[in-house]
């Protein structure tokens, strides 16, 4: 009790400053209603009311570094040396590959966006390693979607795919898809069935009323049989023996989907990521398609990361394709597998990458970290990882959403305005990437009017003023 | 004399190379080609920066070296013959629409993606892709033949439209994935998921492979056409045993989440 009072004390002695409808930009749930209470003093929040364990975790972290702005080869630089260094080796580099974005604003995606196109690289961002395989079931079978607003008030059937919310988005049930009561849905969780599938029993199992686990690494051929009863294909009841599951759950599933008023297929990477990949997404999205012949059925990926949809979004408005974007040719081509992350280090392709708010150095192949360790590489990243250990030029930048402002796109593609805590002596991102641009410009038309101007060149002067 | 070209110079990011075409090659001198456009990463640079050019052009261009970082050979090109000595990268014979290549070490991924007609032949293995359609596209291979003599990975003849692909050895996983039409014949074993989602075309193996819930068996027959099929492998260098060819086939139909009019043709012969 006295511990209790003191703590109160310590509290009201502190100069505190409350910042109301912040958002949390831990994962793709990006949850628009925090309110923090930020140690103004310290430069740190201290209370994150309404966030999850997670949410919490990630505010209370982020605390400033003692550490330089900006880096080369491991020795403290002012940051415009560290820029004239990052776009000379840009200029210079025949294959340079630009990477991550997730976690940072759409305004500095579209700055890196613009650096990749000047220097004719190939950009792509952290949906390659995670929901990649749906990028590609998009363009191969199309979506049929929705924001999760709609999911919250119609939907009454809420099928999970191979993900774990509970754990890895805590309140996507609460805030979203289980338990909020909606407009069509007023009774809330009553108001819903929620269907689990997955290989595994994980702590989301609690939420559903209907739970099925298949055998390891047969989505694939569950969501196809469900595609062909709800066509009113047979199958025969050897389905259990290939799937794992009875064929009468199956039967009663498909039942449930083509009787639902709105239903919503929530997928996440223990189906894109598992052998099979962009076909297992492209089988749950071609299920969601064929159940709009009889009912209202939307399908939407789990994003993991707090901005990796705005990355898509702002990726695709500006090159056509939403990653693995290669413009050596001065136009963009998409290929995923050529021109994905992993494939351009595996492969020994890239001579040199920009790397934004993401650490492949800790989390790629082998391979791919073995040839990012012998190409020059320039981060912008908040922390000290593995990546920026490795890097040629490193710069430290400020937290989105808890030092910048800026915009992020939520799993559903709605763009969402950050709301800052406090000020940090980093700079952003898109600051560091907006000069890096300023310079790389400055280059090209340099070097290409010693070389005696190209048109090219000319015309991107006229067009592109910065 | 046919038209010779030499790797001097391994390029130290990949090289798109699809001037090497007898479309684009055929009425050039040799310093015209060697003065030919080619990208090196961003940079656009000659071809005789990476090749030497001898011999003249008489429908036939060799290449030698390792070519495992050039990408696009003979993309598009309607007419002649290129023999590639080793191994190739990328996209080779990408969108070819006549003429023939021979690539006698191993091909990489997307080899003959949406090819219309012509004729490749690998003597090695091939990638991911053969003959497939490039993302986002709804047609793959629209005509012409592909022999490859070793293995080919996942997604061999992704929605092909028409034409053939035989695979001397196995294949990957989603081989005729929503195939529209045409033939894929494979020696080997096929990895899972063989046909999901095709509409209409034969899928023929020499051996048992895992079928999807969505297919249904019909019978078993010994079909006439397999035969002449056999021949035609044979004087195309591939060695069909007569029990093979001669013998009984399982078929099913599939795919039923499409409409239903593709075949899986699995070879009964037991003496393998
Ligand atoms: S669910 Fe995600 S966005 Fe919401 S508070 Fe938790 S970690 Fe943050």
């Amino acid at each position: 009790m006295i511990e209790k009072t003191n703590k109160k004390v310590v509290e009201e002695n502190k100069n505190i400053k409350i910042v109301h409808d912040a958002t949390c930009t831990f994962c793709g749930c990006v949850c628009d209603d925090m309110e923090l209470h930020v140690d103004v003093d310290e430069k740190r929040i201290i209370k994150s009311k309404n966030a999850c364990v997670l949410g919490r975790a990630w505010f209370a972290e982020h605390t400033i570094e003692n550490a330089p702005a900006a880096m080369i080869d491991g020795k403290e630089v002012t940051i415009e040396e560290a820029i004239e260094e990052a776009a000379q080796t840009l200029v210079n580099a025949k294959f340079p590959i630009t990477y991550g974005l997730s976690d940072t604003t759409s305004e500095a995606q579209r700055q890196a966006v613009a650096i990749t196109d000047y220097i004719k690289g190939n950009i792509d961002t952290t949906t390659s390693v995670c929901h990649g395989p749906s990028g590609l079931a998009f363009q191969g079978v199309g979506e049929s979607t929705s924001t999760l607003g709609e999911v919250k008030n119609r939907a009454d059937l809420v099928i999970y795919w191979g993900g774990n919310p509970a754990e890895s988005h805590p309140r996507h049930f609460g805030r979203y898809a289980v338990t909020p009561k909606g407009m069509f849905t007023p009774n809330g969780k009553k108001d819903r069935t929620v269907v689990l599938v997955d290989v595994r029993k994980t702590k989301s199992a609690g939420v559903a009323d209907i739970l099925i686990t298949p055998k390891p690494g047969k989505d694939f051929e569950v969501l196809w049989a469900l595609r062909a009863l709800v066509k009113g294909v047979k199958l025969s009841s050897d389905i259990e023996k290939e799937t794992g599951v009875p064929l009468e759950i199956l039967t009663d599933l498909a039942k449930r989907m083509k009787e639902c008023r709105f239903g919503v297929l929530f997928f996440g990477m223990g189906l894109t990521m598992t052998r099979g990949r962009h076909f297992n997404s492209g089988a749950l999205l071609a299920l969601a398609t064929d159940l709009n012949e009889y009912t209202h059925f939307v399908a939407k990926p789990v994003r993991g990361h707090g901005n990796v949809t705005g990355a898509d979004n702002v990726v695709a408005w500006q090159t056509g394709y939403p990653f693995g974007v290669n413009f050596s040719r001065g136009y963009p081509r998409f290929n995923p597998g050529e021109f994905t992350t992993v494939d351009t280090l595996s492969n020994g392709d890239a001579d040199a990458a920009l790397i934004v708010a993401s650490d492949p150095g800790s989390n790629f192949p082998k391979k791919a970290i073995e040839h990012l360790k012998n190409i020059p590489v320039i981060t912008l990243d908040t922390k000290t990882t593995d990546t920026t250990k490795l890097s040629h030029v490193a710069f430290k930048t400020s937290t989105y959403g808890i030092n910048t402002s800026g915009t992020v796109y939520r799993m559903d593609d709605v763009s969402i305005t950050l709301r800052p805590a406090f000020e940090s002596p980093f700079p952003d991102d898109e600051k560091i990437l907006k000069s890096i641009k300023k310079r790389v410009h400055e280059l090209i038309l340099k070097n290409s009017h010693s070389g005696g101007a190209s048109g090219e060149a000319k015309v991107a002067a006229a067009v592109n003023p910065l | 004399m046919a038209l010779h070209l030499k790797l001097h110079t391994q390029p130290d990011v990949p090289l798109e190379a699809d001037c090497i075409s007898p479309d684009r090659m055929q009425s050039l001198k040799n310093n015209e080609i060697s003065s030919m456009t080619v990208f090196h990463g961003n940079r656009q640079v000659k071809l005789g920066d990476f090749f030497d050019c001898k011999g003249t052009f008489d429908g036939e261009i060799t290449i030698d070296g390792d070519l495992s970082n050039i990408k696009h050979i003979g993309a598009s090109m309607s007419l002649g013959k290129i023999i590639i000595e080793g191994s190739v990268g990328l996209h080779t014979g990408a969108g070819m629409q006549g003429g023939e290549i021979i690539i006698e070490g191993d091909a990489s991924d997307w080899l003959a993606a949406e090819m219309l007609d012509g004729k490749i032949t690998v003597k090695g293995n091939a990638g991911h892709m053969t003959g497939c359609g490039y993302r986002g596209s709804s047609i793959g291979m629209q005509g012409g033949e592909i022999f490859i003599h070793g293995n080919v990975k996942n997604e061999t003849g992704h929605v092909m439209r028409r034409g053939l692909i035989v695979v001397g050895g196995d294949s990957g996983d989603f081989t005729g994935v929503n195939m529209i039409a045409g033939t894929i014949i494979v020696f080997g074993t096929m990895g899972i998921r063989t046909g999901a989602g095709m509409k209409r075309g034969s899928i023929i193996s020499f051996n048992e492979a895992e079928i999807l819930p969505t297919f249904s068996r019909n019978c078993e027959y010994q079909p006439t056409f397999i035969r002449f099929y056999a021949k035609y492998l044979e004087k195309n260098g591939f060695l069909v045993d007569p029990s093979y060819a001669n013998g009984s086939f399982e078929r099913w139909s599939g795919d039923s989440v499409e409409i239903n009019r593709g075949e899986i043709l699995l070879s009964k012969h037991k003496n393998k």
